[in-house]
């Protein structure tokens, strides 16, 4: 279990740098709809969404929970929704998201702030709220609080 | 008039010739350096890929090396270095 007394003890140089710029970045320039809580905490966000005007989950707020890894950017960060998570055809009820970026497609250039605008997306073209077909079998795997990072991902469908 | 230079000071300035100011990867100014280096310049070298984005050379090598397939982080195309200016 990390330890919010002592933050940033397991980032690279680089990582650190990278993640303060991004916080000052996103004070000034918050993504829309997104709220950051401010903790002492460098290597794990709490950041909470609240869905788009005029979709499924407008007014719905949820919260993510962002852990970034010894060697972010190169390593994409872990993000999961905390419990109770939106429903919807790519979100597990555990939370763990099924989306390329997160995983095989992450690039160092990506930011927490794109990160934010593509699951804001996805959850704006959502056209029913449903669980993924195999949420059971998959939260079951997972029991043992496995990373989604650690999941073999399908991605199949672009258009939720 | 005669003119007798007894001194003179030359005073030059550079700039990489990177289009965008930031490199992706740390986000710090290319014409600064990269996180672990202290100066600019031939210390801590641009690459521009074949693709023509540039990076901190530092930069690019930490993220290739932790690829099979090395794609360029902004357009994800296969990575390699450009060799010839253009």
């Amino acid at each position: 279990m990390s330890s919010t007394s002592t933050p940033n003890r397991g980032l690279t140089k680089i990582a650190t740098n990278r993640l303060q710029k991004e916080l000052l970045e996103w004070q000034v320039n918050p993504p829309a709809g997104f709220k950051h809580k401010v903790t002492d905490n460098l290597q794990r966000w709490i950041i909470e969404v609240t869905g788009a005007p005029g979709t499924l989950y407008a007014n719905e707020t949820y919260q993510l929970q962002v852990d970034f890894p010894e060697h972010y950017p190169m390593e994409a960060p872990q993000v999961i929704f905390l419990p109770p998570s939106p429903l919807h055809a790519h979100i597990y009820s555990n939370g763990h998201i099924c989306l390329d970026i997160l995983y095989d497609s992450w690039s160092p250039a990506m930011t927490v702030s794109s990160i934010c605008m593509s699951i804001l997306s996805m959850l704006s073209s959502s056209t029913v709220k449903q669980r993924p077909p195999d949420n059971d079998r998959y939260v079951k795997n997972c029991r043992n609080g496995r990373s989604p990072k650690d999941t073999r991902w399908w991605f199949h469908d672009d258009k939720v | 008039m005669k003119v007798k230079v007894i001194q003179w000071h030359a005073v030059a300035s550079w700039t990489w010739d990177a289009k965008d100011e930031l490199c992706a990867i740390c986000k710090l100014p290319f014409d600064g350096c990269c996180t672990e280096c202290k100066y600019p310049g031939d210390d801590c070298p641009l690459v521009w890929g074949a693709c023509s984005h540039p990076f901190h050379l530092h930069c690019i090598v930490k993220w290739t090396g932790t690829q099979n397939r090395a794609h360029c982080p902004l357009c994800r195309r296969d990575w390699q270095i450009q060799t010839e200016t253009q």
